[in-house]
């Protein structure tokens, strides 16, 4: 079996770094959510991983150099930006 | 002065943030067990709390991805959705664990200008006592490959109680992380709650001193990853039986929350 969390390789790093920025940056996640197409193509994306990355297809993200926590935490970042009534906060 | 008091708890943003997907009672109950932290934290009296807790790469991206880290500014901030967090940090004491770190032959990075992660809030949140307390924030790399071997893990906490005891501050350490779950894989509905007992047992017997054995791969297997950040607590508290306070499987989640009485 190999290992869940792998060494991210350096082909991977744009992918990485908009992933990173769609969890923690703010202003890029807001970005991200009115023109995602621009946004992705702006940071270096070429087309295949901005559509695996529009698609938040975990699979072929990985396939991509994603690491695999990048792509659960982007995406939970982007769920509760998007539909911040259905989290219930303490 | 001895440590005054040790505990692990669990990070997972969905106990403060809950999604629809997450079972409400479970999370009072994970916020009930930190609420007996927060009694056992004031009982105690600390000076400080030292939080060894892994970044979920949010201080530390891929520009640098330190083993093993000490935050040493005047005070660390960090935000997650619309919380927003300033701890004091303890810069005496964050600075003597630095440099006297580095004296025993660990080769620190440190930092003064960081992201806190809410591996160390989401703990804090629940557990600091009033009036507040100032933090040390102790970095463990568990996400980025490859990180520390649970053997260096262990031998820094033993490291780290050295230079603590030195001191004089009265210290509350705090390990935050696990237990068992795979976020961003496809086992995430299937942590290795088996593991979490056993281990759980162990530790209860004061048998911690065994998980410096464990290998990076078998950390990984079972969904464990942070528990380098138990270990780290483990070489610091000994052979210290532990009390589990409660172990709250969600469907993606083993929710455990452990003190160690050091009396």
């Amino acid at each position: 079996m190999s290992l869940h969390y792998t060494f991210p390789p350096a082909s991977g790093y744009p992918l990485n770094r908009c992933l990173y920025q769609l969890k923690s940056d703010d202003a890029f996640r807001e970005r991200y959510l009115k023109d995602p197409e621009a946004t992705l193509r702006e940071a270096g994306l070429d087309p295949e991983r901005i559509a695996a990355l529009r698609a938040l297809d975990r699979d072929r993200l990985l396939a991509l150099g994603a690491h695999a926590y990048l792509v659960f935490m982007a995406s939970l970042r982007l769920k509760m930006a998007t539909a911040p009534q259905t989290f219930e906060r303490f | 002065m001895p440590l005054v008091a040790a505990f692990a708890c669990p990070h997972t943003p969905q106990l403060l943030v809950r999604p629809e997907t997450e079972d409400r009672d479970m999370v009072l109950r994970v916020h009930a067990a930190y609420g007996e932290v927060k009694g056992l934290l004031q009982a105690a009296r600390p000076d400080v709390i030292c939080v060894v807790a892994g970044d979920h790469v949010e201080g530390f991206f891929l520009t640098s991805v330190p083993a093993l880290a000490v935050y040493v500014g005047s005070t660390v901030s960090g935000k997650f959705d619309r919380y927003r967090y300033t701890f004091d940090v303890h810069e005496p004491l964050a600075r003597a664990v630095l440099e006297q770190g580095i004296e025993r032959g660990f080769d620190l990075t440190y930092s003064q200008d960081l992201a806190l992660d809410y591996a160390f809030f989401v703990p804090l949140h629940f557990t600091m006592p009033e009036p507040r307390l100032p933090i040390v924030p102790l970095y463990v790399n568990v996400y980025l490959p490859p990180q520390p071997t649970p053997a260096r893990c262990y031998a820094w906490g033993q490291a780290l109680r050295g230079i603590l005891d030195a001191r004089p501050e009265r210290v509350a350490l705090m390990a935050s992380g696990g237990l068992s779950h795979f976020p961003g894989t496809d086992q995430y509905g299937s942590p290795d709650y088996d593991w979490d007992r056993q281990m759980l047992d162990r530790l209860v017997a004061g048998r911690g001193a065994g998980t410096a054995a464990l290998t990076g791969e078998e950390l990984d297997k079972a969904g464990n990853v942070e528990f380098r950040t138990w270990i780290t607590l483990l070489g610091a508290v000994g052979p210290a039986r532990a009390r589990v306070i409660c172990y709250e499987p969600s469907w993606h989640h083993g929710n455990a929350t452990v003190t160690w009485p050091l009396a």
